[in-house]
């Protein structure tokens, strides 16, 4: 039974059924299912389905946004549940377009994708000063900055952001990962970030792959 | 000519003089004396810097004669809400949300509060109706009647149009146009109507003007991994409104060009199917122009692909290899144009793009034969 309820839970994430999934979610904490689980095994275990789905083109932004919204609406039911006994994030994560890009679709929806993966995703916004960039990381210290540029002309913000946590004796205290447009893994290997993903679903990938606990 | 630089010692002895017949003999698959020039868009510091003299907005003229010396055919000339590229505080949309929007805000100076590159500005139902679509409709047609003046015989003017697409999201923000397109669907077909409907008020008084060749409608559709929103979803709320566009033009004898980013292929049938005549810029970081060629090359015409990356860093030599090549194995028979992997921005090195043009006249000339 428990099983049931955890597969109509992920199905309901994975097509976005949003009206349905409060019901849900509540039926299956009502039946003494334990909100963990909801949350591992249904919720988040969903949101890799849609994130593989959506890197072999089955679906698109606008299905992956929606399950992303489902899967948030059930976590709010069990939000007040966990009142005490919060479940530790998956990791910290920093985002930010680099400066001189206005540019945000990508990143937003890699943020998406990192909240609904269960990390606690931190949005530094558009057009980033690389004093801000190493600010931030210093005050925050997450576990990783996640770097977006859509210009050819901006994609060397990348390697000055990279090179001054070097120089403020940071590097080596968060894992670098890049992408958009222009970027390639290439340019992410020579301007020596950790990682490059081509996609929402990829990014969540090497963040997961940096976070994993040994 | 005044002002012309040239990266070479020689001169070329190719004929420049613009003949809009060159363009579409290359677009119906025939071949012409030479491969044309094509692009939307070339900023106005590359121009200036072809001209030697300081060429802006405001300067037809000028611009008339950098793109006949050049080696064009046509002027690209827009119409409609958005320019190509950035929306700038030239775009008719812009100035509709400054002057009528904020017009009695404190932050009408702010690029921020205006500029859909920050910020979106139809959230729901009730956005929409208040949205000002009276004035966005009030359209400037005066560049295309003034042009007529100064136009040589043989060019044409190709009116940039289109955004259809991205205009629906940039005025409701992208995660809200696209959560909306599953859950309040009739919100965004409504505020995809609308803009059409602006676009098409252009299109009629367009094609009604003989100066004018064709309509390219610029209008990014994919990412580089693919398609921004499902294909099917292109086809219900997009696609039609560029088939009607596509069946005017051709009714009144004129071509149908698309620009759009990313990675098209699996919307190449879509858009050879709504009629699409020659399709820009393939670009060269997602889409390989051989395979476009192998499987679609013989229904629809191709421009572009040279990348921009190269125009910015690369070196003259490189960018003179890779037009030769695309020349090489794209344009015999006709069904190709040279131009750019997305425009001549201002950042590319001037000297790279006269590489690119060069190229194209030293190595162009029909039959194809190195």
């Amino acid at each position: 039974m428990t099983n049931d309820y955890l597969k109509k839970i992920k199905d309901a994430v994975v097509k976005g059924r949003h009206n349905e999934i409060e019901d849900l979610v509540r039926e299956a904490v009502k039946c003494g299912i334990n909100v963990d689980t909801i949350i591992n095994e249904a919720l988040i275990a969903a949101m890799d389905v849609v994130g593989h789905m959506f890197g072999q083109g089955q679906i698109y932004v606008p299905e992956m946004l929606v399950s992303a919204m489902t899967m948030k609406k059930g976590l709010e039911v069990i939000k007040p549940l966990l009142k005490g006994k919060e479940t530790k994030p998956k990791g910290t994560i920093l985002m930010g377009t680099v400066k001189g890009d206005l540019h945000d679709i990508g990143k937003n929806l890699v943020i998406m994708m990192l909240e609904g993966a269960g990390f606690s995703v931190i949005d530094l916004g558009v057009d980033l000063d690389v004093e801000k960039v190493v600010e931030e990381v210093e005050r925050i210290k997450p576990d990783v900055l996640g770097l977006s540029a859509l210009l050819t002309t901006t994609m060397p913000e990348m390697k000055k952001v990279i090179d001054a946590l070097e120089a403020k004796g940071l590097r080596d205290t968060v894992k670098v990962m890049v992408g958009g447009a222009p970027v390639d893994a290439k340019f992410a290997e020579k301007i020596g970030a950790d990682g490059y993903g081509k996609d929402a679903a990829e990014a969540v990938q090497l963040a997961k792959k940096f976070t994993e606990r040994v | 000519m005044r002002g012309i630089k040239y990266s070479k010692d020689y001169e070329f002895d190719l004929d420049v003089t613009p003949n809009f017949e060159r363009l579409r003999k290359a677009v119906q698959h025939e071949e012409p004396d030479r491969v044309p020039l094509c692009e939307v868009l070339v900023e106005y510091p590359i121009q200036s810097q072809f001209l030697g003299c300081e060429v802006s907005d405001s300067k037809l003229e000028l611009q008339v004669e950098f793109w006949a010396k050049a080696g064009y055919d046509f002027i690209p000339i827009t119409v409609g809400m958005m320019n190509p590229g950035k929306v700038t505080q030239e775009s008719a949309i812009s100035k509709v949300i400054r002057n009528v929007m904020l017009k009695h805000s404190a932050e009408v100076d702010d690029e921020k509060s205006w500029s859909l590159e920050y910020r979106s500005f139809i959230k729901d139902r009730a956005d929409f109706e208040s949205f000002p679509w009276d004035a966005a409709a009030q359209l400037d047609f005066s560049k295309f009647v003034e042009i007529k003046d100064v136009l040589p015989e043989g060019m044409k003017v190709i009116a940039v149009s289109g955004k259809i697409f991205t205009m629906t999201w940039m005025l409701m923000g992208f995660n809200n146009f696209a959560m909306s397109l599953i859950i309040e669907e009739k919100l965004v077909a409504d505020i995809f109507q609308k803009v059409a409907e602006i676009q098409f008020g252009a299109l009629e008084k367009i094609l009604e003007m003989p100066h004018v060749g064709a309509v390219w409608v610029v209008d990014d559709l994919a990412f580089g991994t693919g398609p921004m929103i499902s294909p099917q979803a292109l086809r219900d709320h997009v696609f039609p409104w560029y088939r009607e566009m596509a069946n005017r033009c051709h009714k009144k004898g004129l071509f149908f060009f698309m620009h759009s980013d990313g990675n098209l292929m699996p919307l190449m049938d879509d858009l050879i199917d709504l009629g699409v005549d020659a399709l820009h810029p393939i670009d060269p970081t997602c889409m390989d122009i051989l395979k476009v060629k192998e499987m679609y090359g013989n229904r629809i015409c191709l421009i572009g692909n040279v990348p921009n990356e190269l125009l910015r860093s690369g070196k003259p030599a490189q960018v003179e290899a890779t037009v030769k090549h695309l020349i090489q194995k794209l344009a015999p028979g006709g069904g190709y144009c040279v131009g750019s992997g997305n425009s001549v921005p201002a950042w590319a090195k001037f000297e790279n793009y006269m590489a690119l043009r060069e190229a194209a006249l030293k190595y162009g000339r029909y039959p194809i034969d190195f």
